[in-house]
């Protein structure tokens, strides 16, 4: 199949360097200590954030940082076949420990000891790249619920297909079969804190691929940004400074 | 809900006792309804529907599927409610089994009716494609993103303007449908039937505190009471389900009486969702 028209246009009309729309809201759960909604094209993500708390599981509680859980979670009607699947299916599983293994690297749990912090992150719509999308609202989230961080971390996912490196997969171009790459990076720190890949790929062309997305973080982080800042201006108006 | 203070519990008590509640309404008051339609493009119909801290997402997916053999003039409906983490921790993992099961069956009792299908609030003659053979399965599936009491009136609410914004393909069948054998179906992808929801139920939950019910009780409320009554009622004011949850008793007249209240509370709600469903399908249309 054709993935890259001849005028270098994909399935969905986008350049091969072109992101889905963004568009991303914060504090939509009235009753979470934080949360945000991050929609990707038509993938479209809830995370909420509840804590710093009291452990619920004491022999989990650590006494020098704080413990981090996530779990992700899909709803029925979020694929396009509706399934009826329960929570905690393998995959659901690995992406629950890849955003909480992403997000406890950012998170500076060492100020907050004997404490859990947890993340839920809840697909409405699930359109390719879900991960990076749970990524992306859990960091919002966790901003909106005012927790300590290094750095915002935001990930983005690109791969290759007809011989073009393509930024933020959808579905169709995801069940491809070629090679996916998802990264996740700390901007302003210049670090990658998250690397998946399946498939295989030349080195080289490893290379410009995975530098794509990472563009696509950049590019990612310079909207939550925005998004942050817009955020933190309306609060200030409420407060009426 | 963590735990109230003795003060906090008074407080609640006695507001519903002298009819001003905590957030300054009158018992059978409702918080402001919000509702947005089309909000997950894959679905044939959906809604989201906020009732101050409730958030609640319906979602309504259609299958071609076959009649059971002991209806065969009647589509087939299956609603299932899941509870996401997002809206209390407490629904991690297993955790949201027992009260997503609890809303799924108060819901289907309310709006599916009798195990005959009789007396249904969504019309299931009308999901027939060819009698005993072809007919419709409409999967409606709620999500609770967000939960601060009173999410079974969200849900039905949710539910009736997922259906209204339903558009069900038209069918065509092959000519010979006299076989045996499953007649071939054409589905259209372009034309649709819109479905009929002006029969379909509104639901009122009346939540006791004290001597007093409630309409449309806050989390906090809730952690007050001591038995609630669900009614879903029609347009022509017929009652079509009912179920009692808590574990207080109730005296028989005292639900008759929440019978006629819940009458007279679902006019003004059913008139108030209507309104904002027909309005938020026009920001639908236009966008």
């Amino acid at each position: 199949m054709e993935y890259v028209s001849p005028e270098g246009l994909r399935i969905d009309g986008r350049r091969p360097m072109e992101m889905r729309k963004l568009h991303a809201e914060m504090g939509v759960v009235a009753k979470a200590d934080g949360s945000a909604v991050f929609v990707m094209g038509n993938t479209k993500v809830i995370a909420a954030v509840y804590g710093p708390r009291e452990v619920q599981n004491r022999s989990q509680q650590m006494s020098d940082q704080a413990l981090v859980r996530c779990e992700y979670s899909m709803a029925n009607f979020s694929t396009g076949d509706r399934m009826r699947k329960g929570k905690g299916d393998r995959r659901s599983t690995e992406i629950s420990l890849v955003v909480r293994q992403t997000m406890e690297a950012c998170i500076l749990t060492h100020l907050m000891p004997r404490s859990q912090i947890d993340i839920y992150v809840q697909v409405l719509q699930a359109d390719g790249g879900t991960r990076c999308a749970c990524i992306n609202a859990a960091t919002l989230a966790l901003a909106d619920a005012a927790i300590p961080m290094r750095d915002l971390v935001t990930s983005c996912s690109a791969g290759y297909l007809n011989s073009t490196p393509l930024l933020d997969l959808n579905y169709v171009e995801d069940s491809a079969g070629g090679p996916d790459v998802t990264v996740g990076i700390l901007p302003k720190m210049d670090k990658v804190t998250l690397l998946q890949m399946d498939s295989k790929l030349p080195i080289d062309t490893f290379d410009n691929v995975m530098q794509l997305a990472i563009e696509g973080c950049k590019a990612v982080a310079t909207y939550i940004r925005e998004v942050l800042l817009e955020n933190t201006k309306q609060l200030e108006y409420h407060r009426g400074v | 809900m963590t735990g109230l203070s003795v003060g906090e519990k008074l407080f609640i008590q006695g507001g519903i006792a002298q009819d001003l509640r905590t957030d300054g309404r009158k018992r059978l008051t409702y918080r402001p309804i919000y509702v947005e339609t089309g909000v997950i493009p894959q679905a044939n119909g959906s809604a989201r529907v906020r009732l101050g801290g409730t958030d609640v997402i319906a979602s309504v997916k259609a299958e071609i599927g076959r009649p059971s053999p002991m209806q065969p003039d009647k589509g087939k409906v299956a609603i299932y409610v899941s509870c996401s983490p997002t809206a209390a921790p407490m629904f991690e993992g297993r955790g949201d089994e027992e009260l997503s099961a609890e809303l799924s069956i108060a819901l289907q009792r309310c709006l599916l009716g009798g195990k005959s299908g009789a007396g249904a609030g969504i019309d299931l003659s009308s999901l027939v494609v060819v009698e005993g053979k072809v007919c419709w399965d409409l999967y409606i599936d709620g999500l609770v993103v967000s939960s601060d009491g009173n999410l079974l009136d969200a849900l039905g609410a949710a539910v009736k303007a997922a259906l209204s914004n339903t558009g069900i393909p038209r069918v065509q069948v092959a000519a010979d449908t006299t076989g045996e054998d499953q007649p071939e179906v054409d589905i259209s992808d372009e034309e649709f039937l819109q479905f009929d929801t002006s029969n379909l139920p509104v639901i009122v939950t009346l939540t006791k505190v004290g001597r007093h019910y409630i309409v449309d009780a806050t989390s906090e409320e809730e952690s007050q009471m001591s038995s609630a009554v669900s009614i879903s009622i029609n347009r022509r004011g017929h009652t079509c389900g009912l179920s009692k949850r808590g574990g207080a008793g109730l005296d028989p007249s005292v639900i008759l009486d929440m019978i006629s209240v819940a009458k007279h509370v679902s006019e003004q709600l059913m008139n108030k969702l209507d309104s904002e469903i027909s309005a938020a399908e026009a920001i639908e249309d236009d966008s």
